[in-house]
């Protein structure tokens, strides 16, 4: 810890020593952001302004002047202004009597000054002052040539008025214009048609029959935070991401490309520690940045809300500074988990980076990737519960909402912060234990990943390796993720064929390309006697411990188990033969081939031994055997975890993970001494179709095995499960072993 | 004492057969074995492309051997090497620094310089201890060579005492360490400035400042003198004299074949990854009937070249 604590002080100094780059990525944003946000909005209001103390003419054909006239009294400032048109004057109070009563008690200017003010709180600040030119027969075009809006007035035989508004929306003034004189048309039509009415003798509530209005229980705070929260999050994500890529880059390629790294790695230092260093520091450094950006962003927003305008902040009403800073200590918990999380992945790509260049190349899809899912939050329908709580950074972006709403669930809160904060350990956790100081020193960067390489460039029989896995199964995941809910939107069904099929297809895609030995990478081979039966007992041991476990979890976590089965609901309908093919044989043979032929295999040999090595025979020493045989066993138990982690995660179930852990350990177990992946093929099948038929026919099931359907257990009851689990499981075990120990 | 056994280093590298290009894979280092006793400068020579770096760099831990073993034997004396940072609490933190008792010490050819070494160091009665940990290894040995910079942004003496702070030295120990350097190198002129602002000269005493500052009992030089002038490159093979008259163990590299001459107690001249001579250089002069280890060079290699 004490070393750890030296290199993260280096590495701090490090990157605050970077005067001119500390600059551009933390100060200028920091000051910038003020600037940008309120000189825009300045500007914005400005040029509001500017506008509205201009002249706006309005051009049009002599002849209607009784028409504009008309029109001008609407606006009682314009009619007052022109002093000599008293005619009009009285023509506003005439007509407009019904909202200016006051105007009849006395026409001296102190009236006419209250009388524009109520005007102007009537119609808002929608009528600007018009000039209108009249055009006589033939002067038309030089009129329309000097005046900012063109009016085209004809009249129908009944008295409608047609009006056509002719302006050029690409000039500002002209633009405003148009938009003015449309309002006021409108309000003049409002008028007609009151006058209209009460000629006939009828009410304004003729023409409404049905007024519908709409009112929002939502207190305000809440329905602003809703609307705010999403953009929030991404902007918290982004800064965040900002705040990180720089230092990732600078700690990692930076130093090997400075030449600094390999005097690093001459020292006393292990791998592990270097990089925890160094990811503390980038994270660190992350968090400050955001935090900084956050404080100088969020401080202008609500200097502009709430200082600059105090009829805003009044519409606020409920949405105010102090229930912000309420929700700041959790913002700022999930600002650093996040930033964690972040760092990690950025850490990830940089470490393999050669050059500055090299990892920004590798880090710009990442930022794509994080920015996309950072706006779920603006996806209206997509909500935070114990599915979207494990994916990263979307889930983040949607707490941020949920926070900003005031309608959190602690327990999603705390998975969400708890699921990121375990994401960083082990990415962190996996990159400091498998690279070692060579392939961080010398590694060719991601050209050193086989799937990178030209297809003629591999050797017949290479093995995917760590990289190649980590790469797939992201890619893979992505696909599963984007392109399986994009198609089960459409159709449960459909949704589920995709998926399967990207299951399937993208391991095989991968075995094809690298030209892997597919037969012993995914041990397709004939399964034994010995294998089977040690399979079998080994499977019903883990689906008893799994029952065992998921009935703890239920008791710990009981909302999320009505997610599953509502997921099913649609599928249930279908003929079981169809069912049956779609729950259990696809998913068998799809996710058998993935996780324990594909990914398990692959881990297998990585951890094992380069195999193919001309160098492995020089050695013949009995004790290097036996050590390197001590070593392979090891690392296939990693194997065997390891990938039983990923299968775990991948079913993306809190409650089912301990379950699917097991479920998957026993398979690659099977797979790994058994030597046929058919066996665990067939039991998953097995598996999958049971659950099928207690959910299509809960009773009959019940009726055959009543322990499939059973939903609670008396405590002797739970530990004759966690006992029988244990003896089958141990009995497996010991088949499956004795096989490999006599050969 | 460091020994490299069966030392292997497998590459890959693209071979055109016909109209497409594959990935073939050959043995940059292959079974090289040597041995470097405490108080000996031991030469590593041959051309370029010969796996001098590559096999230095396995002897320094920055790469893993493909095969083969990096042994490293320090003399369980108090105050040398691991029992240091043993009792400044090095391996107590969690470190899995296995050490476990070795066999004496074969007996050796004791080369001159180990009799000169003397001192409290008798190594040919001395029980050494076996390193087997990574880290450990990395602490007893200094690692030089014109890849491994210096942090620009740092000035010699923070920099001093983060190398410090990592091999476990207490604060006050770390001031005086970094006294004594300075002294020895005479860098007080430029102590304070920041790593980027120096010469090269400078830098390179900054960098054996660096190796100092952990007194390793193993030097690893590749190509220390590469681009000096005359006088730091003096300066450097002072300093491997100095080391050695010390009992400390250094092996280099170098092109340059007259400092070889006088400098070395043994050669290994390699070529393709394999040692094709080994000896002092009287020895290799004397073998190949010529009158400098120059010619002596060209003659094995030539030798080589045409059997």
């Amino acid at each position: 810890m004490r070393q750890v604590k030296t290199l993260v002080r280096k590495e701090m100094l490090d990157i605050l020593r970077d005067k001119k780059t500390l600059v551009m990525m933390v100060v200028v944003p920091v000051l910038l952001y003020p600037l940008i946000i309120i000189g825009m909005s300045l500007a914005f209001s400005y040029m509001m302004q500017s506008q509205e103390s201009k002249e706006h003419s309005v051009g049009y054909p002599v002849e209607y002047q009784e028409m504009v006239e008309d029109l001008q009294s609407l606006y009682p400032g314009n009619a007052e202004a022109d002093g000599d048109k008293a005619s009009a004057e009285d023509a506003v109070n005439a007509e407009h009597g019904k909202d200016t009563v006051e105007a009849e008690h006395g026409k001296d200017t102190a009236d006419a000054e209250q009388e524009k003010d109520t005007a102007d709180a009537e119609f808002g600040e929608k009528f600007a002052e018009l000039i209108f030119v009249p055009a006589e027969a033939g002067e038309e075009d030089s009129v329309k040539e000097a005046t900012d809006a063109w009016m085209e007035i004809s009249r129908a035989e009944n008295g409608a008025w047609h009006v056509t508004v002719q302006y050029t929306s690409s000039d500002e003034t002209s633009s405003y214009t148009g938009e003015a004189l449309a309002d006021l048309l409108e309000a003049y039509r409002e008028q007609l048609l009151t006058e209209n009415l009460r000629a006939e003798g009828l009410d304004e509530e003729f023409l409404h029959p049905v007024v519908c209005e709409e009112e929002d229980l939502t207190p305000v705070s809440e329905s602003f935070g809703m609307d705010i929260g999403g953009s929030i999050g991404m902007i918290l994500i982004v800064t965040i991401l900002l705040g990180a890529v720089y230092p990732a880059i600078d700690a990692t390629a930076g130093e090997k490309e400075r030449g600094t790294l390999e005097t690093l790695l001459t020292l006393p230092v292990t791998n592990f520690q270097m990089i925890l260093s160094k990811y503390i520091s980038v994270a660190l450094f992350a968090c400050v940045t955001a935090v900084l950006s956050l404080l100088s962003l969020g401080g202008s927003v609500a200097f502009l809300m709430f200082g600059l305008s105090p009829e805003l902040a009044d519409q606020m009403g409920g949405f105010s500074l102090s229930t912000l800073l309420g929700q700041l200590p959790l913002l700022v918990v999930t600002l650093i988990v996040t930033a964690l999380l972040i760092t990690a992945l950025c850490m990830c790509f940089c470490v393999f980076a050669r050059s500055f260049k090299e990892a920004n190349n590798y880090v710009t899809p990442v930022l794509f990737v994080v920015m996309l899912a950072s706006m779920t939050a603006m996806l209206p329908s997509v909500k935070l519960d114990y599915r979207t709580a494990l994916i990263p950074v979307v889930n983040v972006s949607l707490m941020v909402k949920q926070i900003l709403a005031q309608q959190f669930d602690a327990g999603l809160v705390g998975t969400t912060i708890l699921v990121n904060f375990g994401y960083s350990v082990v990415i962190v956790w996996i990159l400091a234990r498998m690279y070692n100081s060579e392939d961080i020193l010398f590694s060719d960067g991601f050209r050193g990943m086989r799937l990178f390489q030209k297809r003629s460039e591999i050797r017949k029989g290479t093995v995917p390796g760590m990289g190649d896995l980590a790469i797939s199964i992201a890619g893979l995941l992505l696909l599963y993720l984007y392109v399986g809910m994009a198609v089960t939107v459409r159709s449960t069904l459909a949704g589920m064929i995709v998926t399967q099929l990207i299951i399937l297809a993208v391991p095989l895609l991968v075995v094809w390309y690298m030209k892997s030995d597919a037969r012993s990478l995914l041990r397709l081979r004939k399964p034994s006697v010995r294998g089977c039966a040690g399979g079998v007992l080994l499977y019903l041991g883990t689906y008893l411990l799994g029952l065992f476990s998921s009935m703890i979890a239920m008791q710990l976590l009981p909302q999320s188990t009505q997610n599953v089965e509502a997921s099913f609901a649609g599928l249930l309908e279908q003929p079981f033969p169809l069912l049956l093919l779609l729950m259990a044989l696809m998913p068998a043979v799809g996710e058998e081939i993935l996780f324990r032929g594909y990914l398990f295999g692959s881990l297998r040999e990585h951890f094992t031994a380069k195999t193919g090595s001309p160098l492995r025979t020089r050695s013949a020493d009995p004790a290097n055997a036996d050590a390197r045989l001590r070593r392979e066993r090891v690392g296939c138990v990693w194997a065997v975890l390891l990938s039983a982690l990923v299968f775990a995660a991948f079913h993306m179930s809190l409650v089912k993970l301990p379950a699917t852990f097991l479920l998957g350990a026993g398979f690659a177990f099977t797979v790994w001494k058994g030597g046929s992946i058919y066996v665990t093929m067939a039991l998953h099948f097995l598996n999958n179709a049971l659950s099928a038929l207690v959910m299509k026919y809960p009773k009959q099931a019940g009726k055959l095995v009543p322990l499939l359907v059973k939903s609670e257990f008396t405590s002797a009851e739970m530990g004759i499960l966690l006992v029988a689990g244990l003896v089958f499981a141990a009995a497996g075990i010991a088949i499956l072993t004795r096989k490999k120990e006599r050969r | 004492m460091i020994e490299a056994i069966e030392l292997c280093k497998q590459f890959e590298r693209s071979v055109k057969k016909g109209r497409r290009t594959a990935k073939e894979s050959f043995l940059a280092v292959d079974h090289v074995s040597l041995q470097a006793r405490p108080g000996e400068i031991i030469g590593i020579l041959g051309p370029n492309g010969a796996g001098k770096t590559t096999l230095l760099r396995m002897l320094g831990m920055l790469m893993t051997p493909t095969l083969g073993e990096v042994r490293l034997t320090l003399p369980a004396a108090p105050e040398t090497g691991i029992s240091k940072l043993r009792s400044a609490g090095y391996d107590a933190d969690s470190e899995r620094a296995t050490i476990s008792a070795a066999p004496k010490w074969n007996a050796c050819h004791v080369g001159a310089g180990e009799a000169e070494a003397g001192g409290n160091l008798d190594f040919t009665e001395q029980a050494g201890v076996v390193i087997e940990n990574e880290t450990a290894k990395k602490a007893a040995i200094g690692y030089l060579s014109g890849n491994t910079k210096l942090y620009p942004r740092f000035s010699i003496r923070e920099y001093l005492r983060f190398l410090g702070e990592l091999y476990g030295l207490d604060r006050r120990r770390i001031e005086e360490r970094t006294e004594e350097i300075v002294q020895v190198l005479d860098m007080e002129s430029f102590l304070d400035n920041r790593i980027e602002k120096l010469s090269t000269g400078q830098t390179q005493r900054a960098s054996i400042a660096r190796c100092l500052m952990a007194d390793p009992q193993i030097y690893i030089l590749d190509e220390p003198t590469l681009g000096l002038d005359i006088l730091s490159a003096d300066a450097i093979i002072r300093f491997m004299k100095e080391q050695k008259e010390r009992g400390k163990t250094v092996l280099y590299s170098t092109h340059y074949l007259e400092e070889a001459q006088f400098l070395c107690d043994r050669v290994y001249m390699i070529c393709d990854g394999r040692i094709v001579a080994q000896g002092t250089p009287r020895e290799l002069i004397a073998q190949t009937g010529t009158e400098s280890l120059r010619e002596a060079f060209h003659s094995i290699y030539e030798g080589g070249a045409s059997a």
